[in-house]
């Protein structure tokens, strides 16, 4: 069932977490290797967010550890970058400063924090709007500096929660590529969340289903290498099985 | 045609106020009400022009009290609404007697005052820090509290310290509504202050209004009336102008 064991950088280990004392997930086994995309594809509201939490250490699991670079971390936050549906940028800064957030938190000194942000707005097409405040944004753009921001924090290990959901759908398929563009520049591995069937086998290497209540990992599925970065590229026979596959098992 | 509707909706509420004060002068002009009853506008603006230096140093006084009472009521609220936020506990314990204690009538508390710290400046005061406190207080409690929980727990993830939670996030996320309750609390500072005077002491608008009206010159007492309206949108207005300074982001959304 696992393809590189050997070179994960996160590892979920038997994770139950329990919620008014009933389980909502339970037994959870995944793992994410260096540089991959893996996508947790499942019904809204089933407990992925929840295991989200689990992995950034914002819950203690009743059960199960979780492992970056073979370390417990558990229950530590502080190591893992989030990145929520809702772009959370903070209104009073523009989007450089809101860039910062991680750097500062860590404790480095502003300035220093800036040189480091501004160095990275090419990559994410931000270059044009350095100053903007956040209510100047469309929600694509919105998105963007989300993204940055938790790319700021770490590109080690990087959870993406449903983090196109609340955009429209045009808006949602320009984000998917450019995320993909973004990913070959920064080479960094994702966890993503998402109940979107074409949105998972697009982006992802690898695809986690989780279902049923408590919600846990029904199948994993390895998605073959896409000739080229564009959402046509899916419409060839083996997308078309995979997505049926998929379809089934949900 | 924005920009007609905009001067429209300013002239309106300028021309309802001439209207009323024309028909205010007429009426008084006639004779249909006496001068020592009703003086005319003309009579007020006439007393301010002629006692204006007297005028000026009362209000310079009671301008002091204000301003002081209302600092002194920032900084009380904010160490009362932070620590409210950080406890439940006292939330949960001092809000209840907070509500209850605006119920009391300030006109009764004003004369205790005066019993217990005497006619100098400080009672004074002391009730304008009473009449700001509350809202200022319920308003900043009321930001720290609506942040959003995805938010603070997106910069929890990113290992965030207690103190920078609240230094980065609620701080800044609660200084609009700061600034609303500090809006309240302005123009009551003024009144708080002539409520104060008003119960006896040396010098202020409340206790010139008071000794005008002993001398029944009505005309004196609605200059000092006049004073006071001036004297609180003035604070109200440079309240909102450290605002647009501070938060120079909010007055981006229209564009």
């Amino acid at each position: 069932m696992n393809f590189y064991q050997n070179n994960s950088v996160l590892k979920v280990e038997q994770v139950t977490k329990e919620y008014n004392h009933k389980n909502i997930i339970e037994g959870i086994d995944i793992h994410l290797n260096q540089g991959e995309f893996v996508s947790i594809l499942g019904p809204s509201g089933c407990g992925k967010s929840t295991l989200f939490n689990v992995i950034a250490g914002l819950l203690l699991p009743e059960q199960g550890k979780v492992f970056v670079n073979d370390v417990d971390v558990t229950g530590k936050t502080g190591i893992v970058s989030y990145m929520y549906q809702k772009d959370l940028l903070l209104p009073w800064r523009n989007v450089v400063d809101n860039g910062i957030l991680p750097l500062e938190i860590r404790g480095m000194k502003k300035d220093e924090a800036r040189e480091k942000v501004i160095e990275m707005l090419p990559v994410f097409g931000l270059q044009d709007h350095m100053e903007k405040y956040p209510n100047q944004l469309s929600g694509g753009m919105k998105q963007r500096v989300s993204l940055m921001r938790t790319y700021m924090f770490s590109k080690e290990i990087m959870l993406l929660d449903e983090p196109f959901g609340g955009l429209d759908a045009i808006t949602r398929l320009k984000m998917q590529k450019y995320l993909l563009e973004i990913l070959k520049k920064i080479h960094g591995s994702v966890l993503f969340i998402t109940h979107d069937i074409d949105e998972a086998i697009f982006l992802s290497d690898r695809i986690y289903i989780i279902k049923g209540f408590p919600a846990h990992i029904v199948e994993e599925i390895k998605v073959p290498a896409k000739g080229s970065d564009t959402q046509e590229a899916m419409n060839t026979n083996e997308f078309r099985d995979l997505r049926a596959k998929v379809l089934k098992l949900l | 045609m924005r920009k007609f509707q905009n001067i429209s909706d300013r002239l309106i509420p300028i021309i309802f106020m001439l209207f009323i004060l024309f028909a205010w002068q007429f009426v008084v002009s006639m004779g249909w009400v006496e001068r020592f009853i009703l003086p005319a506008p003309t009579d007020i603006v006439n007393a301010l022009i002629l006692n204006w230096s007297d005028i000026l140093m009362h209000t310079g006084v009671t301008f002091f009290e204000g301003i002081t009472g209302l600092l002194v009521a920032v900084v009380f609220s904010f160490a009362m609404a932070i620590i409210m936020d950080q406890f439940v506990l006292v939330k949960k314990a001092i809000y209840p007697s907070l509500v209850i204690s605006q119920t009391v009538p300030i006109i009764i508390i004003a004369p205790l005052l005066a019993m217990w710290f005497g006619f100098g400046i400080a009672p004074k005061i002391f009730v304008v820090v009473l009449v700001c406190f509350f809202p200022i207080t319920i308003n900043l409690i009321e930001g720290l509290q609506s942040v959003d929980q995805e938010l603070i727990d997106l910069v929890r993830s990113m290992g965030a310290r207690k103190i920078q939670i609240f230094s980065k996030i609620k701080f800044p996320y609660a200084l609009p509504y700061f600034f609303s309750g500090l809006k309240i609390a302005a123009t009551y500072s003024i009144m708080g202050a002539v409520i104060g005077e008003w119960l006896g002491g040396k010098a202020g608008l409340g206790v010139y209004m008071l000794r005008a009206r002993h001398a029944f010159a009505l005309d004196l007492v609605f200059a000092s009336i006049l004073v006071i309206v001036i004297l609180s949108i003035g604070v109200f207005y440079g309240i909102a102008m450290i605002q647009k300074a501070i938060m120079p982001w909010e007055k981006l959304k229209e564009e």
